[in-house]
């Protein structure tokens, strides 16, 4: 686009209200600003979890970033502002995403299979993984991407008109939007609508806490079980999240785990060992464990999708360190998407892509040899 | 990113004044009081500023020697509301001066992040085909560049204003304190361009501070950086603090924004010093970018190289020599 067209483009938006002759005005008194979406109005919404300094600006104490904010400054997430010493939240009731989706697509495996989740987002993140696949949203601060406007109440409404049994807090990082995914979550509770999160779990004890009260499954993304790669690709660090894993599993809340498999940077045999073995010793043998083929996006556009090869050694490597329920991701038709008891094989459920084909679960249990399948069924 | 050599200077100085960056600064000499700057003022000091940095004699002969392109951008801050962000006075004064050169009005670009934050600094938005435009990244048919640029560590989208819209740009941003990077000029200003500045916040800002501004449009485009430095917020920023509120009275100019930043940095430290406050560097806020910009060849940060000139210009317009601290 030349700079004419361009300038046109922006300017026509305006046109209207741009009728009286500004030539003799300048800046002091042109009057045409109702010709723009300037008011692109942020939520005020006092955030939870941080404490005042002394001799000014904030501790966020929602994620292990700690961020230190002054006045009018904004943590790494971008959605969280210090306002003349209060810290808040700019996306309460401001999703820039909603789908109704799957819930195997979150994926959720064991946790009512082939139900629908109202799936809402908003902009902002805690870390900036290079491989991002939905970097539009999560490295966006809420004035850069288009927002809609639904309160908790809304949301929920939504879900009992249509019947929509959960809502999922996903796509970005919900841990950033913690206020409005709390608010609703608990109202939902109440109105028998369960809540899903979906999350990278770079998240602090006490809020995880709280908010294990009133969610009902979370599906934590275990980038890596390697340090470096969380310091270098992720720009987080793997302690927190290894501890929101336990945490999550002590509390009984549903727990899956999705680790996306990036050529070259986490696919070697020895990660697929140790993670598997971490997983088995700190968490059980029976969390559903997830890899995902990793689609070039983002900062990492020069490498290319995951083999499937790849894909097969870390599910069979998984499979052979102990671990009972093991998916692999982004692979539609993949005999390894369905679930089969791992006592005597029998295909309980078949799915193929985000599909529930067959579920033959009887009171969660396999009809064949009557072993317990662990989830919400 | 080298100096523009002055050729009046030229004739009396040695040679390598040519290799070396200049910056002038222009003081007010009736700078008592805290008011903001109006905007006769600040034309007054830009006319001075703009000859004393290039060396000609009237104002229209120094624009056209500094400031490049059919369509300029002004990049302003406005992170702060109306205190401690880029005064609408000192925009509207270069705006008639830019004008006075001969450019058309509405081929100037008034520009920040966000409409919201232009808005509430006091500006009037126009998006237009008449008079200077005045947008923010976010209005409608503007955001950021479809793809990233990638400067050491920092992957940012940039806004399209720079990008597509001006063919030069002007960094109009204010000294002042930062509690991050420990001084916010003229290279932190740039991160109101990308769209994830929150993520270059760690370390003082450095080396984001200085990698930011060598992204490539950002370094392609900034011609000119022009500090404000009449009311400084030497303490406690960037936001308005009033009991760390000082008057300077100046405006920096240079085509070298590391140079500039750097005799900002002079500044803001002697008015620390002079207010009881500790240096940067015993705050633990050390401004590190600066060397790091250098060492990136974005300018100099070295004081030994920097050509430095300095006048104080009255309300008749006179000027004379003058310090840069005193």
């Amino acid at each position: 686009m030349k700079r004419r067209s361009f300038l046109k483009c922006v300017g026509c938006g305006a046109s209207a209200a741009a009728a009286a002759d500004l030539l003799p005005d300048f800046l002091g008194l042109v009057q045409n600003a109702a010709a723009f979406d300037l008011q692109k109005e942020l939520s005020k919404v006092e955030a939870r979890y941080y404490k005042k300094l002394p001799g000014g600006g904030i501790e966020c104490g929602l994620c292990p970033r700690h961020c230190q904010v002054t006045d009018l400054e904004r943590g790494f997430c971008g959605v969280r502002e210090n306002q003349a010493d209060v810290y808040r939240t700019l996306v309460y009731g401001l999703p820039c995403a909603m789908n109704v989706d799957p819930i195997e697509k979150k994926p959720f495996f064991h946790f009512y299979p082939g139900t629908e989740a109202l799936s809402i987002a908003t902009a902002g993140c805690n870390v900036n993984c290079k491989f991002c696949q939905n970097w539009e949203i999560s490295q966006s601060r809420p004035e850069q991407t288009n927002n809609y406007n639904y309160t908790p109440q809304a949301l929920v409404d939504i879900c009992l008109s249509q019947r929509i049994p959960n809502i999922a807090y996903t796509y970005s990082e919900p841990t950033v939007f913690y206020e409005y995914m709390y608010d609703t979550a608990a109202l939902g509770k109440k109105n028998g609508i369960r809540s899903v999160v979906v999350s990278g779990g770079y998240i602090e004890r006490e809020p995880l806490a709280a908010l294990l009260g009133t969610v009902d499954a979370i599906k934590i993304d275990l980038k890596s079980i390697r340090e470096e790669y969380y310091k270098n690709i992720v720009s987080g660090k793997l302690g927190p999240v290894l501890k929101t894993l336990e945490q999550i599993r002590k509390s009984g809340v549903w727990l899956e785990i999705v680790t996306l498999a990036v050529p070259t940077l986490n696919d070697s045999e020895a990660e697929f060992h140790d993670l598997s073995k971490w997983v088995k010793t700190n968490l059980g043998s029976d969390v559903p464990l997830h890899f995902s083929q990793f689609y070039p996006k983002y900062l990492l556009t020069n490498l290319p999708p995951t083999p499937q090869k790849t894909l097969e050694t870390a599910y069979d490597i998984a499979r052979a360190e102990g671990l009972e329920y093991v998916y692999l991701g982004n692979l539609p038709g993949h005999p390894s998407e369905s679930t089969h008891c791992p006592k005597c094989g029998e295909l309980v459920i078949e799915r193929r892509g985000f599909r529930v084909y067959r579920n033959t679960l009887a009171k969660s249990c396999c009809p064949k040899c009557g072993w317990k399948v662990p989830g919400l069924f | 990113m080298a100096g523009t050599p002055n050729p009046v200077l030229h004739e009396s100085r040695s040679w390598y004044i040519y290799y070396m960056s200049s910056v002038a600064v222009v003081k007010y000499s009736n700078r008592d009081s805290l008011s903001p700057f109006d905007a006769a003022v600040y034309t007054r000091m830009l006319t001075s500023a703009f000859c004393l940095f290039t060396g000609a004699k009237d104002v229209v002969e120094a624009i056209h020697r500094v400031v490049r392109g059919n369509t300029v951008g002004i990049k302003t801050n406005c992170v702060t509301r109306k205190v401690n962000s880029t005064p609408v006075s000192l925009v509207d004064a270069l705006a008639r001066l830019l004008v006075k050169a001969g450019y058309l009005d509405n081929d100037l670009v008034v520009w920040d992040r966000t409409s919201r934050e232009l808005s509430a600094a006091g500006f009037s938005l126009n998006a237009s085909m008449k008079g200077v435009r005045c947008t923010g990244t976010d209005a409608n048919g503007i955001g950021y560049s479809n793809s990233f640029f990638t400067s050491g560590s920092v992957n940012s989208l940039i806004s399209r204003i720079l990008t597509d819209l001006v063919d030069s740009n002007i960094n109009v941003p204010v000294l002042k304190d930062h509690s991050v990077a420990g001084m916010s000029a003229g290279l932190k200003n740039m991160y109101g361009a990308i769209n994830n500045p929150n993520k270059y916040h760690a370390d003082n800002c450095n080396p984001f501070c200085a990698h930011v501004s060598a992204l490539e449009p950002i370094r392609a485009k900034n011609k000119l950086t022009i500090i404000d430095a009449t009311h400084v917020q030497y303490q406690g920023g960037p936001g308005y603090v009033p009991d760390y509120f000082a008057q300077y009275g100046g405006l920096i100019i240079s085509d070298d924004p590391v140079a500039a930043d750097r005799i900002g940095l002079e500044i803001l430290e002697h008015l620390r010093k002079t207010n009881g406050q500790p240096s940067l560097e015993k705050a633990g806020r050390p401004v590190m970018y600066l060397a790091t910009a250098e060492a990136l060849g974005l300018g100099t940060a070295t004081m030994s190289k920097i050509d430095l000139r300095v006048a104080e210009v009255d309300s008749d317009g006179r000027t004379k020599l003058a310090e840069l601290l005193s």
